[in-house]
């Protein structure tokens, strides 16, 4: 399992501030196989928000070029960043962003619209993913009903009904208590094991942390140590 | 997709129901307001045209420049003929010749010797050809008052307001005094058989109607008339229509330099009259685009507001992999839609105020005292099938101008700065 599906080469990515030109992201150079569950962790400010942003193609890179699968990001148009956001890859939030007028079910649904799903495919992926994250019995309820937790597993749930091959979460555990943490990356260490998702976060939550294979250090926007723990399961 | 914001749209009722009131609200103003206008235009037109103008009128080239004084010297003579060709030259108008006409009327006591005397202002025209339309033309039935029609010749009949002031009652006898076409002294003794009340001062005060041949005998301008009066046989009059008529008469008459050369106007020829018509039309115009701009104002701060409540949906959508593009378009969809729920409501709500003044009538008698103007002192909206594109037009576009503008200030801005700001 060697396939890299995410290549980064002599990334900079600087901010105009006025006058002058603040970087974020120093000469950052990494690669990603498939499968990974990886995260950036770093102190606030460090650019661990700006480089997940630049992976999900949601900005583009100053300098250097990010290939997400196979797609250089660092010149695409904004219709085909679209779409290898809508196809390939998955966002979970710390705010978990849900639409609060919709149920849990037609909020997970939504990916799957863009993708001009029919019906029945519809149906079956997101009763699927609701079952993944514990969550098949909320399908009718509306996000003000649902506890942090749940919120954030139907989240979950939405990021991965398109089966997307890639799941950039930004501080998804930061609104949550310890216990529904534990839960939520449990239910992210199951679909990466069983779905070889590609999962990358950003953190500086020692619980997601002790969860990650691979932990890559930023300070300051470069990378400081880029450590691969050894394979062990957390189990509860 | 759409079904998806269709249900988003009615979950969410403050995100359609502001819209919908808004426009709903300036539809139905506008709609109320253009009923009322052209009701008030056509029923001015049309009493103007039925007591006065007719929808084109032929008079000769001296009296159209001498009409205030109503020189009856400077009348149309040998009208038979005038009558004939317009018949066949205009086959689409009825043609009616009138005499107006000033003098005095002298209402004597028993012994002859003079009780009361006022001005009248005399109105010749055919009521007892027995194929005459002016009758009805007039709505005499309807303005009677007091006696009957005339039915024979030496038969008048007056206005109630002048009947009152001389103190006549029907069957009473009355002496006009005045000029001939020639400048010579006439009088002659009428019946009074009746009073008729139009509710327009300038008729009710001082108006004597009476056959045109008692008339033309009394002015000593046998086949003659002041003037000759068109209608259109469809009964409504069509400012284009009436101009391109009378274009085609004066082409006709042209050329000759004589001063007795009928000439034909159009109803909005007459200077008031057009005036009022152009102040009314560009007035009612200018209110409606107002009501426009008001409303794309509001509906486009209303899209904005709903917009900053909905950064986070956008966010989203945007993370999930919709276009920008898209993202908009679905939001003009939403717009087209609550448009036109708000359109629809709106004009029905305007047509049945509209419904409701045509059937009802507004007293405007109050406002007009003192014009010069023959206007109706009653105004009833009038209904008509544009009424239910003239606000609902408006109003959708309203709403979409406004969402356009609005959803620009949201999606003009990078992907990247917009998730930046919705701090999803
Ligand atoms: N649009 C921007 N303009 C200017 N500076 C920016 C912009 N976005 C981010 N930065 C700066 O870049 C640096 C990295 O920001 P980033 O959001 O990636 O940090 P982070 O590691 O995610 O921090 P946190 O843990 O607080 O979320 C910060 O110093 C930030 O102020
Ligand atoms: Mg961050």
């Amino acid at each position: 399992m060697n396939e890299k599906i995410i290549i980064i080469e002599n990334l900079v990515k600087r901010y105009p501030m006025g006058e002058t030109e603040f970087t974020a992201l120093k000469n950052i150079n990494l690669t990603f196989d498939k499968g990974e569950f990886a995260g950036f962790v770093g102190p606030s400010g460090s650019g661990k928000t700006t480089i997940l942003n630049i992976l999900g193609s949601l900005d583009t890179p100053t300098e250097g070029k990010v290939v997400v699968e196979g797609e250089d990001v660092s010149n695409l148009s904004e219709k085909a960043s679209a779409l290898l956001r809508k196809e390939h890859i998955g966002f979970i939030f710390q705010s978990f962003n849900l639409l609060p007028v919709y149920t849990v079910f037609e909020n997970v649904e939504l990916s799957l619209l863009l993708l001009k799903k029919s019906a029945a495919e519809r149906e079956k992926a997101v009763t699927a993913a609701l079952e993944w994250v514990g969550l098949q019995d909320m399908a009718r309820k509306k996000p003000p009903q649902l506890s942090g937790g749940e919120s954030q597993r139907v989240a979950i749930a939405r990021a991965i009904v398109k089966r997307p091959n890639i799941v950039l979460a930004d501080e998804p555990t930061a609104n949550l208590d310890a216990e529904n943490a534990h839960i939520i990356m449990q239910t992210m260490q199951k679909l990466n094991e069983e779905l070889k998702t590609t999962f990358i976060f950003a953190t500086h939550d020692e619980k997601v942390m002790q969860y990650l294979k691979r932990k890559i250090h930023l300070q300051d926007g470069r990378v400081s140590k880029d450590e691969t723990m050894e394979t062990k399961t957390l189990q509860l | 997709m759409i079904k998806f914001i269709f249900t988003g749209l009615l979950r969410d009722k403050s995100r359609s129901l502001l819209p919908i009131l808004v426009i709903m609200i300036g539809v139905f103003l506008t709609v109320g307001m253009t009923g009322y206008i052209r009701g008030f235009i056509e029923d001015f037109v049309d009493q103007n045209a039925r007591l006065q103008t007719g929808h084109v009128n032929v008079v000769t080239k001296a009296y159209a420049q001498n009409e205030s004084l109503m020189p009856i010297d400077l009348a149309l003579l040998g009208i038979d003929t005038l009558m004939k060709k317009l018949e066949t030259d205009f086959p689409g108008y009825t043609w009616s010749p009138r005499i107006n006409f000033g003098g005095m009327l002298d209402v004597p006591d028993e012994s002859g010797e003079s009780k009361k005397q006022g001005p009248v202002m005399g109105m010749a025209v055919d009521l007892l050809s027995g194929k005459t339309d002016e009758i009805n033309r007039l709505n005499l039935h309807t303005a009677l008052a007091e006696g009957h029609i005339p039915e024979a010749s030496g038969e008048v009949i007056i206005g109630e307001e002048l009947a009152r002031k001389l103190d006549l009652h029907p069957g009473d006898k009355v002496t006009f005094i005045g000029s001939t076409m020639e400048g010579s002294l006439t009088f002659r003794n009428f019946t009074v058989s009746g009073t008729i009340r139009y509710g327009v001062r300038q008729m009710d005060n001082v108006i004597m109607l009476l056959d045109l041949k008692d008339a033309q005998a009394l002015l000593d301008m046998e086949n003659g008339a002041t003037q000759i009066l068109g209608y259109s046989k469809q009964g409504v009059y069509f400012d284009e229509e009436a101009a391109r008529t009378r274009d085609a008469f004066n082409k006709k008459y042209a050329g000759s330099g004589d001063q007795f050369i009928p000439v034909m106007r159009s109803l909005s020829d007459e200077p008031t009259l057009g005036y009022y018509l152009t102040y009314i039309n560009s007035f009612s115009g200018l209110m409606i685009f107002i009501l426009i701009v008001i409303m794309s104002i509001v509906l486009w701060n209303a899209g904005l507001l709903g917009g900053l409540r909905r950064y986070n949906e956008f966010g989203i959508r945007l993370a999930m992999g919709e276009e920008k593009g898209h993202v908009y378009k679905m939001l003009l969809y939403e717009a087209l839609f609550t448009g036109i729920i708000g359109s629809v409501f709106g004009t029905l709500l305007g047509v049945a105020l509209t419904l409701f003044l045509q059937y009802k009538g507004i007293d405007i008698s109050g406002m007009v005292q003192g014009g010069a103007m023959i206007m109706p002192n009653i105004i009833r909206a009038k209904f008509s099938p544009d009424l239910l594109s003239v606000g609902f037009i408006p109003g959708v576009a309203a709403m979409v101008i406004g969402t356009m503008l609005s959803g620009i200030a949201i999606f003009k801005r990078e992907t990247a700065k917009l998730i930046k700001e919705l701090e999803i």
